[in-house]
């Protein structure tokens, strides 16, 4: 198991999404998607990269819309990857 | 001189970076006085180099200074050099590019985005990193430069990079300067860029052996190779009629374009080959051997280099490749590979201007097989009306302009 709570998934997934956007974490809502907040396809691609880096994983290269979807979305994105090893590796 | 405009295309913004900071004025100021700009080699990997000089771009040059984070990202040191030195070429038009149609950009580039490939790869490598930053790819793509100044300027012509190691900056001018001859462009920007001093490629020229350790000197007796340099060059041109009509100030123009590739030795420069360029800069700008006053020179320093150019000067000029000044101002600024053109064509823009030709320095003691008319060490006063940038790139290929005063 990963040994992160999804708070603590929901909060460093918030972190990231608003040191990309530039806003204060309050802003990120759980509802709002990253075009919500300003955040084009370039800046959704180092969000991940940024998820990635903080929890040592590796999105499918598939399956997962992260520019529409929302910050639940790629909360509820990470817990699969995290549960499902969280080496890093595909 | 005879004049013909017809195929001429006029300069009317220049920029640069290099080492002597921030401008072409900078690079000038430097080279009218006669000023080294080689410097002790400034590396993460300094101690693990044979090479210990270098003309790098100074650290006084904040990019945050001048890109917004969002830019930044996306910005490879060399593309920050070719940004930075095409925003102030264009400031210094007074064009409004955005009144403008179908202005290009074309930008010449020995490398690419190397800082960011080496850098990228020693992660990977050294550090076994699981993924690489998600910008690399953008960062290190050779049409980078281009890319991001046609997004700055909102660009929308014809936009591309030219890649000829020594060469570029003047094989991408030629380019600019045929799409403006033949109608496709009125303004197009163009110029060149190189930042590839990581440890690989430092190592990889090391291995060549063709570097000096103690400076930069051209068509001395005794040089002992090129010192290797960073920087960028960047340019407005503008069809004559274009630049006129909006009462524009004409730093120059581009007469004539020559290229040529030896076709022999992939790194031995061939004198016949660096001749035919010369002589079809020439003819492309109607001008005759005798009306060039001045030959901005390829003049790396190597041993090998410098008699191969004057071989092929003295075949184009004849009995005038003894009158013609030449200089070679690689021995102040470096070799910037890929940039080397645009900071040589600031300098021939300057002197133009100024009527006072930069000189080659450390050149007390010519080497005999290279009887030219030298400006050594110090700046000579002279009319310019028509000069020569000669460049002649690793690989054999050859790219030469032909310059006239306004």
């Amino acid at each position: 198991m990963s040994g992160h709570s999804i708070e603590e998934i929901r909060a460093e997934v918030a972190a990231i999404v608003a040191r990309q956007a530039k806003l204060d974490v309050a802003a990120v809502q759980d509802d709002s998607t990253l075009s919500d907040l300003g955040l084009a396809s370039l800046d959704a691609i180092e969000v991940i990269f940024d998820i990635e880096e903080a929890f040592d994983i590796s999105f499918p290269e598939q399956g997962i819309d992260f520019t529409t979807g929302t910050v639940r979305n790629l909360v509820d994105a990470v817990l699969p990857v995290l549960d499902g090893g969280g080496d890093g590796q595909q | 001189m005879r004049v013909d405009d017809s195929r001429a295309v006029a300069i009317t913004g220049m920029g640069a970076i290099s080492t002597f900071g921030e401008g072409a004025p900078a690079l000038w100021t430097a080279l009218r006085a006669g000023t080294s700009g080689i410097r002790p080699l400034r590396h993460a990997y300094a101690d693990q180099l044979r090479l210990k000089i270098a003309a790098q771009v100074p650290e006084s040059f904040d990019p945050a200074a001048h890109f917004s984070g969002r830019m930044l990202a996306m910005l490879d040191r060399t593309a920050q050099f070719a940004l930075f030195a095409a925003n102030e070429a264009v400031a210094q038009s007074g064009l409004d590019l955005a009144r403008e149609n179908g202005v290009g950009v074309v930008v010449g580039t020995g490398v690419g985005g190397e800082t960011t490939h080496d850098e990228q790869n020693r992660r990977l490598y050294a550090e076994q990193a699981k993924r690489l930053h998600p910008l690399t790819i953008v960062r290190i793509m050779a049409n980078a430069p281009a890319s991001l100044i046609s997004m700055a300027h909102g660009l929308h012509g014809p936009s591309f990079v030219v890649s000829s190691a020594c060469a570029s900056t003047n094989h991408a001018i030629a380019q600019a300067v045929m799409m403006i001859r033949a109608g496709i462009a009125d303004v197009m920007l163009s110029g060149g860029a190189d930042a590839c001093l990581s440890f690989g490629v430092l190592r990889a020229w090391e291995a060549m052996r063709v570097l000096a350790s103690d400076d930069c000197r051209p068509f001395s007796r005794g040089r002992r190779g090129l010192v290797l340099a960073e920087g960028a060059g960047m340019f407005v041109l503008e069809s004559l009629a274009h630049a006129r009509a909006r009462g524009a100030d004409i730093m120059g123009l581009v007469a004539g374009v020559g290229m040529s590739a030896d076709a022999a030795d992939i790194v031995a420069p061939d004198a016949a080959g660096a001749a035919s360029a010369m002589r079809l800069a020439l003819v492309d700008a109607g001008l005759e051997p005798a009306d060039i006053d001045y030959i901005n020179a390829h003049g790396t320093g190597t041993p090998t280099n410098d008699v191969t150019e004057t071989r092929a000067i003295h075949e184009v000029f004849a009995e005038h490749g003894r009158k013609v000044a030449v200089s070679s101002t690689k021995s102040m600024h470096g070799h910037a590979l890929g940039a080397s053109g645009a900071l040589e064509l600031v300098a021939i823009l300057s002197a133009m201007k100024e009527g006072l030709v930069p000189p080659t320095i450390h050149l007390d003691d010519p080497d005999p097989a290279c009887d030219l008319n030298h400006v050594a060490n110090t700046a000579r006063a002279m009319q310019v009306d028509a000069a020569l940038s000669n460049a002649f790139a690793f690989g054999g290929l050859n790219a030469v302009l032909a310059l006239r005063a306004a």
